[in-house]
């Protein structure tokens, strides 16, 4: 390869670099995201919290509810990006400039069920099911 | 394959730093003591002489529900100098022990999470 072609590599490589100047991106996950497809075997009526567990793991929180037990799954997925524009006239600036735009976004749901006496589900819902957040700074 | 050595170089080059972090909530449910619970059989007294006091008593339907729970969390970042990339990670534990009016248990729910969990750094995908 020609030298020329190697810094040249390098050089659009740190251009690239230098517009991403100050990003930061970061993600919280507690416990697996469940979507609709996760839970699509669950037929009220017929599947029992035994079947559940087994596919889904233990729940998180049981209560007493007057038809028999509400059982909740509890799960975040959240998303935050930041941009320091600022670092772009760092190398020339006397001082330190920051000119920051961030923006996060919190995923946060449960998936209930309620079973009867004998551990039938009988009712299954989304609490929330909000879109999946992105990775957007913009926050206007 | 000599791009991809440059680019990794520069890559190398724009490395600052590495994080791993570790935080953990609650005692470990060892999978042994859960396996020792038998619907049925094992009384209230033993329960919590395997488990301890849980970390939750609910009331279910005039029975006693123990609830118990492990949290773990695990923190990767990659710092790059112009560029930051971190994941935080937490799954959680938990064993639920009915005990029926007899005082024996009358279901045993547990799942382990934690054991599949990975130190991670990149925040996209799943």
């Amino acid at each position: 390869m020609p030298r020329w072609h190697l810094l040249r590599v390098l050089l659009l490589t740190t251009v690239a670099s230098s517009t991403l100047a100050g990003c930061n991106v970061a993600r919280l996950t507690i416990n697996t995201p469940l979507t609709p497809q996760h839970v699509a075997f669950i037929t009220e009526g017929r599947t029992t919290l035994a079947d559940v567990v087994t596919v889904l793991g233990a729940p998180d929180s049981m209560a007493e509810a007057e038809a028999g037990t509400t059982v909740i799954y509890r799960f975040l997925n959240a998303k935050y990006s930041r941009v320091n524009f600022g670092w772009l006239a760092k190398p020339w600036s006397p001082v330190d400039p920051d000119l920051i735009m961030s923006r996060s976004g919190f995923g946060a749901d449960a998936y209930e069920l309620i079973c009867d006496s004998n551990w039938v589900i009988i009712h299954q819902a989304f609490v929330r099911h909000r879109p999946e957040p992105l990775f957007t700074p913009y926050p206007f | 394959m000599r791009v991809t050595g440059a680019l990794l170089a520069v890559l190398i080059l724009t490395l600052n730093a590495c994080a791993f972090s570790r935080g953990t909530l609650g005692d470990e449910l060892k999978t042994e003591s859960i396996n020792s619970i038998k619907k049925g059989v094992t009384t209230r007294a033993e329960v919590l002489a395997q488990l301890g006091a849980p970390d939750r008593i609910l009331q279910l339907n005039g029975r006693d529900l123990f609830q118990y729970y492990r949290y773990d969390a695990k923190v990767g970042s990659l710092l790059l100098i112009l560029v930051n990339f971190s994941r935080v990670s937490v799954k959680s534990d938990d064993l639920f022990v009915l005990i029926n009016r007899e005082g024996t248990a009358e279901e045993v729910i547990a799942s382990k999470r934690t054991e599949g969990l990975e130190f991670r750094f990149w925040p996209f995908g799943d």
